[in-house]
């Protein structure tokens, strides 16, 4: 038993180092100064911390400054946004009880099942022109209004969940007051359902700040273009800035996910739990 | 908690660092050298069919955060009772897990693979950062044929009839769990 028990450790161990490896060499080559790069083993310590030299290098080279900005206005802008108007949806679908209600719901939930492909290249073409006598293509205003589009329906599927078990009673009892539908929304359904919309807020940031494809459809300069977008091409010049630069850029665009994600670890699984 | 860490950060991200570690003069090769293992060493992105298995590495060390969420909050919602009448009939470790509590995490372990089976399917981010499905279109998954394909030479109806056949196979496998789910529910 106690040989099994060793060996069992040994491995576990073994497993747990092999798959940190990759977080303890990406940390410290982000830490290599360019030049000292290629004179040492990619293992071996650096001499030299030159993190925050490489940081900011990564920073003004990507134009970082302002893909921070306009990512953390979709991210923030879009997420809230995907909150309330998940939140109307749902509260229509569980409360208000619409007709074919059901089919609705399905409706809005499909959003989550079609993969982006089958629309991608539609949306291109769509962005091209005016929406709403608006310019899209490459503007803050379109890839904004498609990240709110892309991340309600899971938004609603979360939120009608959570409103499902919120007492038919309760909201029944305030209309008989006299309380408006949308009175007893705003004061009954969203304060009691403040983790289901923490948890919704923080996916869904996650993901706009963490988007890839539509970045690189959507929108082509720097002041626009979301931050991922702007990592990609940074790491596209690989050759000319060297990998410490492009690992330090990977490094800046993963805090605000990181520490988001740690910061409310609580309330996220909460929240999850309420969807399982 | 440092295993949940990689599904907090981007698939942007990921494939940065992981083309850093699997390049030519990377991580790996150099930590093979270090470790007496140079027969090991290859260029582990311009090989075919390794480039493939190399992004299959990268993508699970990524996801596998996501699925052990999901397992967890399985785990937490199955009753004690069961498990606790098992362990009092003497079944323990292994035989536990295998007769007890897989069986009861059934429902959630079908969402789990549905869930990485679509998530997998759509595989872009990694794959352009790494290779942009090359060299020579060897380790292109269709959502990276669907972009180049429609953005980068502009053959739109090819990258059309991609994204139909991606689309097709993406609701076949949310069928297939949607429905079991619904099931269970």
């Amino acid at each position: 038993m106690k040989i099994a028990s060793v060996v069992r450790t040994t491995i576990l161990l073994a497993l747990g180092a092999v798959w940190i490896l990759p977080l303890y060499l990406f940390l410290i080559n982000a830490a290599t100064a360019p030049k000292e790069y290629g004179k040492k083993e990619r293992w071996q310590l650096p001499q030299h911390f030159a993190l925050f030299d490489n940081v900011s290098t990564a920073w003004d080279k990507a134009h970082l400054a302002d893909a921070v900005l306009s990512t953390g206005f979709y991210a923030i802008v879009g997420a809230l946004g995907a909150c309330f108007l998940a939140g109307l949806a749902a509260y229509a679908l569980v409360s208000l009880r619409i007709r074919w209600g059901f089919f609705w719901f399905l409706l809005i939930y499909s959003g989550t099942i079609f993969p982006f492909q089958m629309y991608l290249s539609p949306l291109f073409t769509m962005y091209q022109q005016k929406i709403f006598g608006v310019r899209a293509y490459n503007t803050h205003f379109g890839l904004l209004i498609l990240y709110i589009a892309i991340a309600v329906p899971f938004a609603t599927f979360v939120i009608r969940n959570h409103f499902t078990s919120i007492p038919v009673d309760v909201s029944e009892a305030a209309r008989l007051d006299g309380a408006s539908a949308f009175r007893v929304f705003a004061t009954i359904f969203v304060p009691l359902s403040m983790n289901a919309f923490a948890t919704v807020f923080i996916l869904q940031f996650t993901w706009i700040w963490n988007d890839l494809l539509f970045g690189l459809t959507l929108s082509n300069s720097n002041n626009i273009r979301p931050i991922m977008a702007a990592l990609a091409a940074l790491q596209g010049q690989y050759s000319s800035s060297g990998p410490p630069i492009a690992l330090a850029g990977a490094l800046i665009v993963s805090i605000p996910t990181f520490v988001l994600f740690f910061a409310v670890q609580r309330v996220f699984e909460r929240g999850l739990r309420i969807t399982a | 908690l440092p295993f949940l860490l990689p599904y907090a950060l981007s698939g942007t991200a990921i494939a940065t660092v992981w083309q850093f570690l699997l390049s030519k003069n990377g991580a790996i090769n150099s930590v093979l050298d270090g470790v007496g293992l140079q027969s090991l060493e290859r260029s582990w992105l311009l090989r075919p069919p390794v480039n493939t298995y190399a992004m299959i590495v990268a993508s699970t060390w990524q996801a596998v955060g996501v699925s052990v969420l999901l397992f967890l909050i399985g785990l937490q919602v199955i009753p004690k009772d069961p498990i606790e009448a098992a362990r009092l009939d003497g079944a323990e470790g292994f035989r536990l897990f295998w007769d007890m509590t897989l069986p009861m995490l059934r429902p959630m372990t079908i969402v789990t693979i549905g869930i990485s089976l679509v998530n997998s399917l759509k595989t872009f981010d990694i794959v352009w950062i790494m290779t942009q499905g090359g060299p020579a279109r060897t380790s292109e998954t269709l959502a990276v044929t669907m972009y180049r394909e429609t953005f980068v030479i502009r053959h739109h109806g090819y990258g059309a009839a991609i994204s139909v056949v991606l689309s097709v196979f993406v609701l076949l496998v949310s069928m297939f769990y949607l429905t079991r789910t619904l099931k269970t529910n």
